[in-house]
Order: C-alpha cells, then sequence, then structure tokens
C-alpha cells in the first residue's frame, strides 16, 4: 500500500517522439486509477515508466514519499499484470506463481503457503500442477494475477488485462478483478483502452489522449461534466450526440437554439455563462443518447429527425438519426413500453421526434473544443 | 487410378528412391567400419569385407599417438563448445533484448567480417600464437583460443530464435525481481532448449573436425595434432601401406561420439536450425 505521486513526468522517445508530456497525478494509498484513452495516447507508457520498464525522460515519480526514477523494477516494491499474461511457458502454474518469492529467497514452506492462499482466492488451486499451455485465456489471466497478488506489493499495475478476452469472460472478470481489490486493499492503477472498464473499475479515471491528461475525476464526474469534446465522446456508450447549435443571450438569460428549437438553460447554466462573460455564438452542443427523450409526434420544441438504422438491443432499441442540420443522432429506446404501433413506425426513413431537457445539455466550443460550463 | 491407389504408388517410388539414396550414402562409412577389422592386411587392398577379422587395429592405435591426437581433439572441443556457447548465447541475448547506440552497425559490421573466408587470418594468427608459445606441442590452446576468439560472431541463429520469445516475458521476470543474468538463465534459456543444444553441437563440431588450421598450427609436432591431422598423415605415401586398417579404426572412434551425441539429440538440432525461422 503506497501513494503515487508523477510530477511534470515526460517520455521522449529517442527519434524525439514525445508520448507523454508532463503528466501530473498523485495516487493515493489503496485508491484504484484507471489510465484510459484510445491507441497511443500514452497510457502504458505511463504505466511502464511507473513499473521501471521505460525511462522517465523527465520530471519525478514517487512511490510512499521516495523518488524511484532510477530504481530497477524490482526495487520499486509493485506487481504488473500484463495484457498477455506473460507467464513462464516452462514453469507449472505453482512455480509461476513461486518465481518472485524464490527469487527473494522466501523459505519454501512459506512459499507453499501463499502460493496456496492465492490460488484459492483466484480459484485456480486445481490447476497449480499444470503449465500455461493447459490453460484457458481466462485462468492464465488468473494466474497472471495470483503471480503479482504473492509479492504484497506496494502498488498493483495492470496493463489491459482483459483486453485478450472473449466478451462474456471480461464481464465475469471485471466483477472478480472489484473482489480482488477489495480483498488485497491496496493500490491500484490499471490500464484500459475500454470506457466500460475504466468506468466500473476505477475511483478516479485520468482520461488520456495523444501523451496529455485530459480529464481526472470520478467515474460520475467524467460523464456528468466532461470538460471537453474528446472526453464526451469517448465516456459513454453509445457515445455522445453532437449537434451545431447556436448559444442565444436574452437580457440576463441564456438559451440554446437548434433546429428551429429554442431551449432556455437552467438557472446553474446560466450562472456559470455569466460568470465566464460569454456572449451569444455558435456552439456544439452535446447530449448523451440516454438523455433524449423520442416522441412519436410533433411537439412544441421538439427536433424532427429522420430514422437511418433501427438496432434491436434487446431491453431497449439504439435509434441512429439523421436531424435536417444532417447531424448524426443517436438515440437510447427501452422497448418495454412500446406499443406495437410504435414499434412498426420506427421504420428506415420514417419520421420521429427528439426532446432533452436543459440539465443534460453540454455546451462547447467549436473551435477550443472545450467546455463552456464544465471544467 | 484412386486417389489411395495414386497415393500408394507415389509412397512407394519415394522410400524405393529414399533407400537408394541412403544405400549410396551409407556405403563409404560400412566400407570404413569393415576395414577397420581387416587383420589379414594393414595397407589398401582391393576388397571390402575382411578375410579375417579381429580388433588388432583397435589395439594397436593405443600403441601409437593416437590417444595423445584424441585427447587434444576432445579438450579443445569440450571447451570450445563450453566458451563458445556461453559466448554465443550472451551476445545473441544481448543483441536481441538490449537496445543500445551501435548496435545495429555493430550487427551488420560482424556480418560483413564473417562473409572473409577464415583462412585469409591465419599467417597472422599463426605468427600470433608462435610469439604466445602457443604452436607445436601447444597447439591445442592455441587452437582453442582461435575458435573462441570469433565466436561472438556467429549469434544470428540463435539471436533469431531469443527474437521470438516476447518481451514481456523478460518484463515480467524483471518485475518479480530477477537480474537480467537470471532471466537469461531461467527463463530464456529453458524456453531455447533446442538453441542450446544445436549452439553446443555446432560448437563441438568445429573444432572435432578441424583440419587446416590445426595443421598449420601444430606445424609437424605429434604432441601438437589433432585426430583428423593425426590421421591423415597416416595416408601419407610412405606410411599408408602399414597404417590404412589403423587409420579406419581411428576413424570409427573419431565418428562415434558424434554419432551418439546426433542420435539422441537430433530431434532438438533440427528443431535449432528451423526455430530461429518459424516459431511464431
Amino acid at each position: 500500500m503506497a501513494s503515487v505521486k508523477l510530477t511534470d513526468v515526460k517520455k521522449i522517445y529517442d527519434n524525439k517522439v514525445t508520448a507523454v508530456h508532463d503528466f501530473n497525478l498523485e495516487i493515493k494509498d489503496k485508491e484504484f486509477v484507471v489510465f484510459v484513452g484510445p491507441s497511443g495516447c500514452g497510457k502504458s507508457t505511463t504505466l511502464r515508466m511507473i513499473a521501471g520498464l521505460e525511462d522517465i525522460s523527465a520530471g519525478t515519480l514517487e512511490i510512499d514519499g521516495e523518488v524511484v526514477n532510477d530504481l530497477q523494477p524490482k526495487d520499486r516494491d509493485i506487481a504488473m499484470v500484463f495484457q498477455n499474461y506473460a507467464l513462464y511457458p516452462h514453469m507449472t502454474v505453482y512455480d509461476n506463481i513461486a518465481f518472485s518469492l524464490r527469487l527473494k529467497k522466501v523459505p519454501e514452506d512459506e512459499v507453499y503457503e501463499r502460493v496456496t492462499n492465492a490460488a484459492q482466492i483466484l480459484g485456480i488451486t486445481e490447476y497449480l500442477t499444470r503449465k500455461p499451455r493447459a490453460l484457458s485465456g481466462g485462468q492464465r489471466q488468473r494466474v497472471a494475477i495470483g503471480r503479482a497478488m504473492v509479492r504484497n506489493a506496494k502498488v498493483f499495475l495492470m496493463d489491459e488485462p482483459l483486453s485478450n478476452l472473449d466478451a462474456k469472460l471480461r464481464n465475469q472478470m471485471r466483477a472478480e478483478i472489484i473482489l480482488l481489490r477489495q480483498k488485497l486493499d491496496t493500490t491500484f492503477i490499471y490500464v484500459t483502452h475500454d470506457q466500460t472498464e475504466a468506468m466500473t473499475l476505477g475511483d478516479r479515471i485520468v482520461i488520456m489522449k495523444d501523451g496529455y491528461i485530459e480529464q481526472v475525476g470520478t467515474p460520475q464526474e467524467v460523464f456528468d461534466t466532461p470538460v471537453n469534446l474528446f472526453v464526451a465522446g469517448f465516456i459513454g456508450s453509445p457515445q455522445m450526440n453532437f449537434l451545431k447549435a447556436k448559444l442565444v443571450q436574452e437580457g440576463t438569460g441564456y438559451s440554446v437554439e437548434i433546429l428551429g428549437a429554442k431551449i432556455p438553460l437552467n438557472a446553474d447554466q446560466v450562472s456559470v455563462l455569466s460568470r465566464k462573460n460569454i456572449r451569444s455564438q455558435e456552439i456544439i452542443l452535446g447530449v448523451r443518447p440516454e438523455h433524449t427523450t423520442v416522441l412519436f409526434e410533433k411537439a412544441e420544441g421538439a427536433i424532427e429527425c429522420t430514422i437511418d438504422v433501427n438496432e434491436m438491443m434487446g431491453s431497449e432499441l439504439h435509434l441512429h438519426l439523421s436531424s435536417a442540420n444532417d447531424d448524426k443522432i443517436i438515440v437510447r429506446l427501452p422497448t418495454v413500453d412500446l406499443t406495437k404501433e410504435q414499434r412498426k413506425s420506427l421504420a428506415y426513413g420514417n419520421r420521429m421526434y427528439i426532446t432533452f431537457p436543459a440539465k443534460v445539455m453540454h455546451l462547447f466550443d467549436p473551435e477550443t473544443e472545450r467546455s463552456l460550463i464544465d471544467g | 487410378m484412386g486417389l489411395k491407389a495414386s497415393r500408394a504408388v507415389t509412397n512407394t517410388a519415394i522410400h524405393v528412391l529414399l533407400i537408394v539414396i541412403s544405400i549410396i550414402w551409407l556405403i563409404p562409412f560400412v566400407c570404413i567400419v569393415l576395414q577397420s577389422f581387416r587383420v589379414e592386411n594393414s595397407g589398401q587392398v582391393g576388397y571390402v569385407l575382411p578375410k579375417i577379422w579381429g580388433t588388432d587395429n583397435y589395439v594397436n592405435l593405443f600403441q601409437t599417438d593416437f590417444p595423445r591426437w584424441y585427447t587434444n581433439t576432445f579438450i579443445a572441443a569440450i571447451i570450445t563448445a563450453i566458451l563458445q556457447t556461453v559466448i554465443v548465447l550472451c551476445m545473441s541475448y544481448t543483441l536481441s533484448r538490449f537496445r543500445f547506440k551501435m548496435r545495429q552497425p555493430l550487427m551488420k559490421f560482424m556480418l560483413i567480417l564473417g562473409m572473409f573466408p577464415g583462412m585469409l587470418s591465419m599467417i597472422i594468427l599463426y605468427r600470433v600464437l608462435k610469439d604466445l608459445g602457443l604452436t607445436q606441442e601447444n597447439a591445442t590452446p592455441g587452437l582453442i583460443l582461435v575458435y573462441v576468439a570469433s565466436s561472438g560472431m556467429g549469434y544470428y541463429v540463435s539471436k533469431g530464435f531469443f527474437d521470438t520469445i516476447p518481451m514481456s516475458l523478460d518484463e515480467a521476470a524483471r518485475i518479480d525481481g530477477a537480474t537480467r543474468a537470471q532471466i537469461l538463465y531461467k527463463i530464456i534459456l529453458p524456453l531455447s532448449k533446442p538453441i542450446v543444444i544445436y549452439t553446443v553441437l555446432t560448437a563441438f563440431m568445429g573444432p572435432w573436425g578441424d583440419y587446416v588450421f590445426a595443421r598449420y598450427i601444430a606445424f609437424g609436432a605429434s604432441a601438437g595434432k589433432n585426430v583428423a591431422v593425426g590421421l591423415y598423415d597416416w595416408l601419407s605415401k610412405d606410411q599408408i601401406s602399414n597404417n590404412y586398417t589403423m587409420f579406419c579404426a581411428g576413424g570409427v572412434l573419431v565418428a562415434l561420439p558424434v554419432t551418439i551425441l546426433f542420435m539422441f539429440l537430433q530431434k532438438y538440432y533440427v528443431e535449432g536450425v528451423t526455430g530461429g525461422a518459424v516459431k511464431g
């Protein structure tokens, strides 16, 4: 258990490519932090710098208050789970898990106790004598976690540990990692490109893009108040809809005009915009698919759309719509309350109407791509 | 003709061809073995099957300098095999896993250097070894020095094999607390058994069968000769009539350990030769 502090950490490769720019983050003791972002955003590089597998080009990395920039991985007291499991193929599961303990010359009876204990927690006791090639993907990942667990390290690093598993197993393992975290009660740093994993696992999420931190916050914070277009689009599935709209200042109030509809903003939003002295301007309006109400009849303030695609997801429909501005909009429509006629009307080319209240709207500056209200 | 019949005909033809090739290939070996048991005449004769069978040639071998030559060769081959294997594997591991300045130019340089025939350096090597007192009677340590000196350049096959072992295994081991040396002998080498055996065998075979360098450096001193040089000298005009059958017996004894080694390690050897290229 330990805190981790990164101050102005940079990674510049020999070919002068900067993979991570001025990374600043303080991770508290026993916190579960998830680095999330698309491929090439620098999340794995940052994790590998924390692990000591990559040199830190600039800045300082502290674990438990001690600067560890120049320490070897083995001296940092960290454990790591790799994306491709990285199990030693010539060793049995038992030997794989015991490897680090034997290197530390831990007495064999203690090794036995710690390995069997970890195996019991992870449900792999019956596979201890097998070689990794005789295990399924999920079992191998459990062994990899077991190998990290037995070390009782200060910090637990996980580099996309579930991305090689199929969807069903991934969901199961995700739940197991949550349970494991409760049992181990240590500091976790977890890397993933899957926003669902990030949202479900992390106490805090660090969203990265092109080597920069875009936003740090709890899952609820980054979902509710994304600070820019990237975060708004990255977090949430299906992703947030972005529509061309206009912010209009009228006296002390503000409203958003979109395709003939005029939606007055609420007092909180008005207060922020006034404080920032924002005037009437073109904006990008962000609305999440789950915050949109679908109407089958035309109504005051509703936006008219045409159905492009109707995806049946079981409990809900994902409707892909086009507005008169040719903005593409996805809405989630629960199937439970739909009548037969309504279901029939949700066909390609038919007209639909959507509305959304002011409180779910996210307003972004088209030039800076930053939120006008959040952040 | 049906598919089954056509396959049977093809298989039969292939097997007949292979048997014929094997017989042709084995004839010289069989002849040498048979000649080594011939006791009625120690020179060359015009027939293959001995008229009188016996092990006299093998017994007589031990009255000559043969045991000395055999020991010289064995010592040179064993020491070279050990040192060369260690050097080649360390070199291959370094070039496969470490990224350092001039790594690529160094590899290219060694590739180009390896294209020059070793014989080019023979004269200067002889001068150097002579100055060091490592020629003639002391040829064996001199030869070991020559065999081992350039062994790092033979890194290609094992580096190719090491490259196929995922880097994340090294990283996992580093995090588990292993040093680079521990990673090499606890993780990489156990996963590279075929290539280790291939390296040992090729390192052993070089000195075991060497003639040109060994002859040059021994420079006529019987105590410094290896088996290839010593046995070949028995085929000279003035000796062949007395020593031919003994030469054959010596040949059998030279081939014996290598044959046994290959028979046991053949599976690994083939894997090692092809492993670097195809292991996914």
